[in-house]
């Protein structure tokens, strides 16, 4: 049976390096207990970091592990993305985790098991291959998610979540068996070929099975009417729990429905596209206009990611190699941002232990850097000129009006003006509002936390001001997904 | 083996046909069970019911459709191993959401809303 195949393990060397960093991380922490805990993130980042590195070095491969799981640029593209995320996300919740869990080790560990899954998403060309990975991601997330034991609040978070998600990739499994059923076949090319003869009598049955598919992968993105999961999840979970799941999470769900739907799926584009258009734009709506009336910051972030997905959908209801390219480059600019955020939130979190928005009263004078970089980063999110938002919105609305889908971009740059709105107000309290009677005195901010939420914010002006690289690099990516 | 299994299948008489309906009537038993059952539990129960509806159509279209391969059948025996990982998962949280407030219905379960 395996005559033919490429079983070349040194393609996964990253992955192997992921893994041994997980065993690395939870001996340390059983086995030198004398350590300092806040190690741990560091030799974990730094670990994610060497990882990055390696990865790059497949850089113009183009390769494939016994057809399943394929390294190209996308999968590069993909394995640095989510192993930088992972990275920035242990040293934010450093000090947290240092304080509030007794091993840590396990925290750290199962983030970085959840970005191995993340990127078998991206790399797999095989449908059992990506529910695989998808299952350690959302496994991974559900522990993390309901981290904090005796919180009742994260333990709500995470029933909900996992419930939800349980649920979800039941039907997306449903789906992918009578799409095996159809087709004969679980490898992306193969389903392709088979859905080129005219499907005749099973219409139908490929119909349900792409409903299916597209409710499972709707439900792991955040997309309405699907989404009823997320801003429950992200208030109960720990802060940079909460940012992960922003990103990575959804950046994960967006690379598998991106080579999904261009490898297997596309021959039947016109069967699709118009039930991912319609979920597109009710999430664009409903996630905008929700977040107006949010008073946790948490809640808000939650349902301005639901918003921003409906913009991403939108490059997948119209999908060709301009806006997959597009895709990647907001993905990127929307990572950026939406970290510099959370750096601030999570830092803040730290210092003053409250996460309403009224309680970012007065930032301004207790923690300028910070309140800056707060500025900065929501303005880059409600797509404001010279921020990083500003070139990923326009390069993404172009691309998918060039389709012809002139009442989803109409229908975007509305909802882009209301999210500028429930922006302003977190920005009002930082800014306007004065600090509370007796809180007046300059906050302590971390070196660290100063320091990623500097960087982050360079990333956000770096890409607002000089998009070339980006886009050479995306375009790279892309290509190998439409030949 | 998928030979053999297709062989009995064939002289037993059974079509794939009434699997499939099998499998359907079973995943639409499991959807109504979430959307129905207010206690966690017995939601996770109606998760499974699904996806043992999954398993029963992966391999009956692996002996009918493709009987010279096992895709199906691998996928099925991948799925009862994920739903055993899942099961163990859910019921740790439930048990933590049960130690925290004394119940496992997710309509009491409700301090976060909108």
């Amino acid at each position: 049976m395996t005559e033919g195949l490429n079983l070349d393990y040194s393609l996964l060397i990253p992955e192997f390096l992921l893994v041994g960093l997980v065993v690395a991380i939870v001996g340390l922490d059983l086995y030198a207990p004398k350590m300092k805990k806040t190690w741990l993130a560091y030799i974990a980042a730094a670990g994610l970091v060497a990882v990055g590195a390696v990865s790059l070095g497949y850089w113009d491969t183009d390769d494939n592990f016994a057809n399943i799981i394929v390294v190209d640029d996308y999968t590069t593209f993909f394995r640095v993305f989510f192993v930088a995320t992972a990275a920035v996300i242990c040293l934010a919740s450093a000090t947290m985790v240092a304080e509030k869990f007794r091993h840590p080790g396990e925290y750290y560990a199962l983030i970085i098991l959840s970005t191995i899954g993340a990127i078998g998403m991206a790399a797999s060309r095989e449908l059992m291959t990506a529910y695989i990975s998808l299952e350690l991601l959302s496994f991974s997330l559900y522990v993390l998610v309901s981290y904090q034991k005796f919180d009742a609040k994260s333990n709500e978070g995470g029933l909900k979540y996992l419930l939800l998600g349980a649920f979800a990739s039941a039907m997306f499994l449903y789906g992918m068996s009578l799409i095996y059923g159809i087709t004969g076949s679980t490898y992306y090319s193969e389903i392709a070929v088979g859905l080129q003869n005219p499907t005749g009598d099973f219409q139908w049955a490929m119909l349900m099975g792409l409903v299916l598919i597209v409710t499972g992968l709707g439900f792991k993105v955040a997309a309405v009417p699907f989404h009823m999961w997320t801003p429950d999840a992200y208030e109960g979970a720990f802060p940079p729990i909460t940012a992960y799941l922003g990103t990575t999470s959804k950046a994960a769900g967006f690379a598998l429905m991106l080579v999904l739907f261009s490898q297997a799926f596309e021959v039947v584009h016109d069967d699709w596209s118009w039930m991912i258009a319609g979920i597109a734009a009710a999430t664009m709506i409903l996630g905008n206009l929700v977040a107006l009336q949010q008073h946790n910051i948490k809640r808000l972030m939650a349902y301005s990611s639901i918003g921003q997905v409906g913009y991403m959908l939108m490059a997948i209801a119209a999908l060709n190699s301009d806006t997959a390219q597009a895709l990647l480059v907001h993905l990127v600019g929307y990572m950026v941002s939406n970290m510099a955020v959370f750096i601030v939130i999570i830092a803040w979190y730290n210092m003053t232990g409250k996460d309403e928005i009224a309680d970012f009263r007065g930032m301004r004078e207790r923690a300028p850097l910070l309140a800056w970089v707060l500025a900065g980063a929501l303005f880059s999110l409600a797509g404001l000129p010279l921020f990083a938002g500003f070139v990923t919105k326009f390069v993404l609305f172009q691309s998918v009006w060039n389709e012809g889908f002139y009442w989803l971009i109409a229908i975007a740059t509305t909802t882009s003006v209301v999210s500028l709105y429930y922006y302003l107000q977190i920005m009002r309290q930082a800014f306007v509002e004065k600090p509370a009677e007796g809180e007046e005195s300059r906050l302590p901010v971390p070196l660290l936390m100063n320091g990623l939420a500097a960087a982050l914010m360079v990333g956000v002006l770096y890409i607002g001001l000089y998009p070339q690289a980006l886009f050479d690099v995306v375009e790279a990516a892309t290509d190998v997904l439409f030949v | 083996m998928t030979a053999l299994l297709l062989q009995e299948s064939i002289t037993t008489g059974v079509e794939l046909q009434q699997y499939l309906v099998l499998s359907a009537v079973l995943f639409s038993i499991g959807v109504y069970g979430v959307l129905a059952r207010r206690n966690a539990v017995l939601i996770l129960m109606s998760v499974e019911l699904m996806l043992n509806a999954v398993s029963i159509n992966m391999v009956a279209f692996a002996v009918y459709t493709a009987p010279s391969m096992f895709v199906g059948i691998i996928f099925a025996i991948f799925i009862i191993t994920i739903a055993a990982a899942e099961v163990g998962l859910a019921l740790g949280i439930v048990l933590r959401v049960f130690r925290n407030r004394g119940t496992a219905n997710v309509d009491e379960v409700d301090s976060l809303k909108w």
